[in-house]
């Protein structure tokens, strides 16, 4: 999972690309510690290039989410493939995060 | 190590070897070249020697004759008209010098008593070595006319003939030195004649050669050889006659410097030779004649011993050296073999001592550092793998514990049956089932905990035995659902979530009630017709959100329908080309099911698809399957 952050005034564009799953789940979380302890309001997440994501990386979407909350600031992923989208829907995490 | 030609000694010998054979065949070629030109030097100094050596030497000879000759002289003086006295004369001078093979003491006509010719003559026989005494002059031998009496008499001096081969008595070759005899009144009397052999000449002179096949050649004042090895040339050549046969400028130079009383050094025959000549008082020139071949023979043979003395040197610097640095790095030797040793695992090999302070001294600082380096290391591999091992063991503990907490009893129940398994991927995952017969309802649910290991099978734990304690108090579904979550909820500040669908069988109304926790859809397979993935609202995964509102659904159920529950582990299981089950394959298999068989085998059945899909490669998630058969 490839993790590159850019970010103007105040705002974080996310690019993530390929696969999230449990052997890199770990690397990924140190890779968005920067958008938990930043004081970014919005964070925008492009998912073009996301093929999967476990149920671990669900995980670390939810504790981005819940610590973005916290601080009063938007998350937003967007562009996310059908079959990735699907896993958001079926586990319900559509509800709690916002997906474009 | 291999002791064979590819050693160090060998290659290190090798080198000094070249380097030496390259040094030395340069200081060979520097003294070849010096060599040659000191001897050139001295050849030239010794072949003047010896020339001046043959010089004094004939000189010596031929002023011996001429004393001779004037001593006689002086007592023929004295006795005019005695006869017999000259014939004692003539004896005497052969007698006394050896060098004189005859004498004769010739007088003008009518010197003695009107006689026309007396000439008393002794000689040495050539063939018998004996002394005769002869009076030679007569009607067929007039002397007068001859050169060795008509010419010291017109020129009026000693003088040495020109040689010539004497047929009269000494039958030899020779040269005449004759000396006019006067009276007191300086009257000219007569010619008073030695002889001496040029056959003597010509092996005295050489004598002295200096060197091998070099040869001395005396010549007349004309040019004509008197003395010669070639003893064919004495008399019937001069040194023109060679020079011009031989077409040689230089040899053509050397002879009329020869006849022209000219001492000197020359080299000809395409300086190949060279010649040194010098004249003798009486007009004769004499000449040593040397081959710089022979002269740098001894140069060349000095050379070849040279190489020769420095082979075996050299041979023996090679075998020598080679020795030296095979014994100088017999360590290495010992080095390898206990490295070798080392490699062969056993690892407090004895490095063997090194006395010298040098690079091998480091070397087996290295050796012995690599060695406590390489048994700390096991050391510490040692108290790692204890600890790993331990760890695992722990973890299959904890392992069994988390499998044994799901039901493996399977009991007969009415109105349906149930079975389930889960296949566990190598590492510890969440996965989970369980159910819950309570009256007229059984509650089964099936769940799959986020992430793995320790943390996922505890909170499946957690999960599992909240679904245990709730479901067994008869509550409707949704409440059994938010229940369960509001107690995962708690405390759970990691975000783990269990994705559950949990359901309640009615048998007597025929009715399934579900709610769906964020977990995959549930298949149900009729007794007639297609099976169909059973849409569900997702709700949420439990564990995240306190009092999310859950709800859930009913549908009524055919006798002999059947459900099929599973986790993710069946639609991901991958194949080698990374080709996933997917939900289509599910479909597929459930279409081709014998409607007959049992929960059981139906469980079994889809467990073998997947497997078979799969084939062989690693599972890389728990594979979790529950087969519920609702019938009569």
């Amino acid at each position: 999972m490839n993790v590159k952050i850019n970010e103007e005034e105040g705002k974080a564009f996310v690019k993530l690309e390929g696969r999230l799953d449990t052997t890199n789940a770990d690397q990924f979380l140190k890779d968005i510690t920067p958008l938990m302890e930043g004081a970014q309001k919005e964070i925008d997440i492009d998912c073009t290039d996301m093929e999967y994501t476990s149920s671990q990386g669900l995980r670390m979407f939810l504790m981005l989410q819940k610590t973005v909350s916290a601080r009063g600031a938007r998350l937003m992923l967007h562009n996310m493939k059908p079959h990735v989208k699907e896993v958001f829907d079926i586990t319900g995490f559509s509800h709690i995060i916002t997906i474009l | 190590m291999v002791l064979g030609r590819k050693t160090i000694a060998n290659r290190l010998s090798r080198y000094v070897l070249l380097i030496s054979a390259g040094l030395l065949l340069v200081v060979t070629l520097l003294v070849g070249i010096f060599s040659r030109e000191i001897i050139e030097g001295g050849s030239t100094e010794i072949a003047g020697k010896s020339l001046d050596l043959a010089i004094s030497d004939i000189e010596k000879v031929i002023g011996e004759v001429e004393r001779a000759v004037d001593n006689v002289d002086w007592f023929v003086q004295r006795q005019p008209g005695n006869r017999k006295f000259m014939y004692e004369a003539t004896r005497e001078l052969v007698t006394a010098n050896p060098n004189i093979i005859g004498s004769a003491v010739a007088f003008e006509p009518g010197y003695f008593r009107g006689e026309r010719w007396f000439a008393p003559y002794t000689y040495v026989d050539a063939e018998t070595g004996e002394i005769r005494s002869i009076q030679m002059g007569n009607d067929s031998y007039d002397y007068h006319q001859l050169e060795w009496y008509r010419v010291p008499r017109l020129l009026d001096r000693a003088m040495w003939s020109e040689p010539y081969f004497d047929e009269g008595g000494g039958g030899q070759q020779m040269a005449t030195f004759s000396l006019p005899l006067k009276d007191t009144t300086g009257h000219f009397f007569g010619i008073l004649t030695s002889d001496i052999s040029l056959d003597w000449l010509s092996s005295r002179i050489n004598e002295t050669s200096p060197y091998a096949l070099s040869y001395a050649a005396l010549v007349s004042a004309k040019g004509i050889f008197i003395a010669h090895p070639d003893s064919t040339r004495i008399l019937n050549m001069s040194i023109f006659d060679v020079a011009a046969e031989s077409g040689d400028a230089d040899m053509l130079a050397i002879a009329e410097e020869m006849v022209s009383g000219k001492k000197g050094f020359k080299t000809f025959h395409n300086g190949e030779r060279f010649a040194v000549y010098g004249p003798l008082s009486n007009g004769w020139s004499l000449l040593v004649v040397n081959s710089y071949d022979v002269v740098f023979m001894d140069i060349f043979l000095f050379n070849l011993w040279m190489v020769f003395f420095l082979l075996i040197g050299l041979a023996g610097l090679y075998f020598g050296c080679r020795k030296v640095i095979r014994r100088q790095t017999m360590p290495l030797v010992e080095f390898s073999q206990a490295a070798m040793t080392m490699g062969k695992g056993n690892f407090q090999a004895m490095i063997p001592e090194v006395k010298t302070k040098d690079e091998l001294a480091s070397l087996r600082k290295s050796l012995e550092y690599m060695q406590w380096s390489i048994n700390d290391y096991i050391r510490e591999l040692k108290s790692t793998t204890a600890s790993n091992e331990r760890y695992e063991s722990e973890l299959n503990i904890a392992r069994g514990i988390q499998m044994g907490m799901l039901p493996h009893n399977f009991p007969e129940m009415t109105g349906c049956s149930l079975h389930a398994m889960v296949q566990p991927a190598k590492e510890v995952g969440g996965d989970m089932y369980d159910f819950v017969d309570a009256g007229d309802c059984l509650y089964f649910m099936v769940g799959d905990v986020s992430g793995k290991g320790v943390p996922a099978a505890l909170f499946m734990a957690i999960a599992r035995a909240a679904f245990r304690f709730v479901g067994a108090m008869g509550l409707p579904m949704a409440e059994v659902m938010q229940r369960v979550n509001n107690s995962l909820c708690d405390g759970n500040d990691n975000m783990m979530f269990v994705t559950l669908f949990a359901g309640c069988l009615d048998r007597k109304k025929g009715t399934l009630t579900y709610c769906n926790a964020g977990h995959n859809p549930i298949l149900v397979v009729p007794p007639e017709g297609k099976a169909r993935f059973l849409q569900a609202k997702p709700n949420l995964a439990a564990g995240l959100m306190l009092d999310f509102p859950y709800e859930e659904e009913c549908i009524p159920l055919q006798k002999g329908s059947r459900l099929i529950l599973y986790t993710d582990g069946v639609t991901e299981a991958e194949r080698a080309d990374m080709e996933q089950f997917g939900e289509q394959r599910l479909l597929d298999w459930a279409d081709s099911l014998n409607p007959d068989v049992s929960a059981h085998a139906a469980m079994l059945s889809l467990y073998s698809r997947v497997k078979e899909f799969i084939r062989g490669v690693a599972q890389n998630d728990d594979i979790t399957i529950v087969s519920v058969l609702y019938d009569n």
